[in-house]
């Protein structure tokens, strides 16, 4: 390995500075919001509705534009360039909370679909990688059906090998299981932890504190569009430090 | 909640008993004017005159053809299958541009869709008649090439599209409808694009999709699948569009129709019978199309 890839390699993989988004109206969403995360780091957003943790995790792959400062994945700078735009959202897989899985499509092509449009691989290779993941999210027979057939746990289930896919280095995970019905959301959990066990880079925006407490290394709680507090998941339940944190664990826990 | 179904039963048999009184006047009220008609109306009716103008027997060849009416009939289907195809093309076209990101092409689309909803279809017609017919297809040289078709191609052509002297006018009938047309294809089309959930296009570009790639796979699969049975019914409207052409001389139903009257008088029979065959034309794909919007609407839940 020469020098530059060593620095590339031990330098944060996620570097956010002093970014700003304001929607029309105006409605700031981000203010001057910073973070860094480290390759196989498992990173919790907490924070109460409409304090901008989804808008942040949209901003990382450029789903939403960012209207200050600067986002850096994996090395690469997002900006105006497109080239570099569809090169970190290769880098990064979402899951959304609605699944927004393709309805026309059968479980098969919504995993297939991208490997063959974006990484252009034949028809038989996609389907058997497709597959692979399909397995391991524990949907191996259901490839054939559409999207709604399925529960909402499978169909998130199959957003998640959708996403798994183009082989990410970050996966974004915007409150997958906010929409589960109770009873489902223990098979989607299972998989996101079997994902952090493997090493996954992972920011996920969730309410399942006990999730948080388990899988994450770092939690960060958000409140109108700033970062007010972050620290080690043990720790941070256990003491934190401003009264706003702990006015909102008061609420949730 | 159990005391509400007497009454919605009620309700029921009333409306029952108010739709046969309704029925018995329109019965009455048609019968009425049945006997007025046939007792006091100053109008010979010539039914018997009219078959032959459907299909008569030829002489010369020993067998029969078609005639006046039934050619307009064809002359209709032909041009309403081929301004569809076009209509279609500038339609997704322009509800491409309609949604494009770039201002340019946004205005373009709207000028279009703006321009052909707010002029008379009979205006349209005149101006690309006129430009194209008079103008533009003498400067390309096109009517020698057509005046000089061998016997063979000249007959396909006639078979196909129309005869080569009418050619020159059929064209731009067939693209003034599908200009036409086009625009209220562009709003139904940019309508089902929009009502695509953008959730599917956030999915789309996260996996890395480029826009082309999203419109392509993931949106426009959608929007057909929605948009089928008010495309189905613009079709229809297609159809009964076409006999503005009659304008310029192609020799449709509506034309022929006029030309029939002007000829033999029977005014109510000839126009009575150019609406059935527009009906039989139009009917079978409004039935078509309740049944499209059936299965869409099965396929939607």
């Amino acid at each position: 390995m020469n020098d530059q890839a060593k620095q590339e390699s031990n330098s944060p993989i996620i570097d956010v500075r002093r970014i700003e988004k304001i929607f029309p109206g105006p409605v700031v969403a981000l203010r001057d919001f910073f973070i860094t995360v480290e390759r196989g780091e498992v990173l919790v957003i907490i924070g109460p509705s409409g304090s901008g943790k989804s808008t942040f995790l949209r901003c990382l792959n450029g789903l939403e534009e960012i209207d200050a400062g600067t986002i850096r994945i994996d090395g690469i700078s997002l900006d105006e360039n497109e080239a570099n735009r569809l090169a970190i959202r290769r880098k990064i897989g979402m899951v959304f909370q609605s699944f927004n899985l393709f309805p026309h499509l059968t479980v098969l092509g919504n995993v297939d679909l991208a490997q063959r449009l974006v990484q252009k691989k034949s028809r038989r290779q996609a389907a058997e990688f497709s597959r692979r993941l399909l397995e391991q999210v524990g949907l191996a027979d259901m490839e054939d059906r559409y999207p709604h057939q399925l529960s909402g746990g499978q169909q998130q289930r199959v957003a998640i090998a959708r996403a798994l896919a183009m082989m990410p280095k970050i996966m974004l995970f915007d409150e997958a299981t906010s929409a589960l019905d109770p009873e489902m959301i223990g098979e989607v959990l299972d998989v996101m932890r079997q994902l952090a066990r493997d090493g996954m880079t992972m920011v996920v925006v969730t309410h399942e504190m006990g999730f948080a407490r388990e899988v994450s290394d770092r939690i960060l709680f958000m409140d109108k569009g700033r970062l007010v507090e972050e620290g080690e998941s043990q720790t941070f339940f256990r003491n934190p430090r401003h009264a706003r944190t702990r006015e909102f664990l008061q609420q949730i826990l | 909640m159990a005391p509400m179904l007497p009454m919605i039963g009620g309700h029921r048999k009333k409306s029952k008993s108010l739709d046969c009184l309704l029925l018995a006047l329109v019965f009455a009220a048609t019968g009425y004017l049945g006997y007025r008609v046939t007792m006091q109306l100053h109008y010979t009716w010539h039914w018997g005159d009219i078959p032959q103008y459907i299909v008569r027997f030829d002489k010369g060849q020993h067998r029969w053809v078609a005639n006046y009416l039934l050619l307009g009939l064809l002359t209709t289907l032909r041009l309403s299958l081929y301004a569809a195809v076009p209509a279609l093309v500038i339609g997704l076209a322009m509800a491409l541009a309609r949604i494009s990101r770039s201002l340019f092409w946004r205005m373009t689309g709207r000028t279009y869709i703006e321009l052909m909803r707010n002029l008379p279809p009979l205006v349209i017609i005149f101006l690309v008649y006129y430009f194209l017919a008079d103008q533009l297809i003498p400067l390309i040289g096109a009517d020698d090439l057509l005046q000089n078709l061998s016997p063979r191609t000249a007959h396909w052509l006639s078979l196909l599209v129309a005869p080569p002297a009418t050619v020159t006018a059929f064209v731009p009938a067939v693209l003034t409808l599908a200009v036409f047309e086009g625009a209220y294809i562009a709003e139904i089309l940019r309508g089902g694009i929009e009502s695509v959930d953008s959730g599917q296009w956030e999915a789309a570009h996260a996996l890395g999709l480029s826009r082309g790639q999203c419109l392509r796979h993931i949106i426009l699969p959608q929007t057909f699948r929605q948009v089928l049975p008010p495309l189905a019914g613009q079709f229809i409207s297609l159809i009964k569009d076409s006999s503005i052409v009659s304008v310029i001389s192609i020799q449709e139903l509506t034309y022929q129709g006029t030309q029939l009257m002007a000829s033999t008088y029977m005014t109510i029979e000839v126009w009575l019978l150019v609406a059935a065959m527009y009906f039989v034309l139009t009917f079978p794909c409004s039935l078509l199309l309740g049944r499209l919007e059936r299965s869409c609407a099965r396929g939607a839940t």
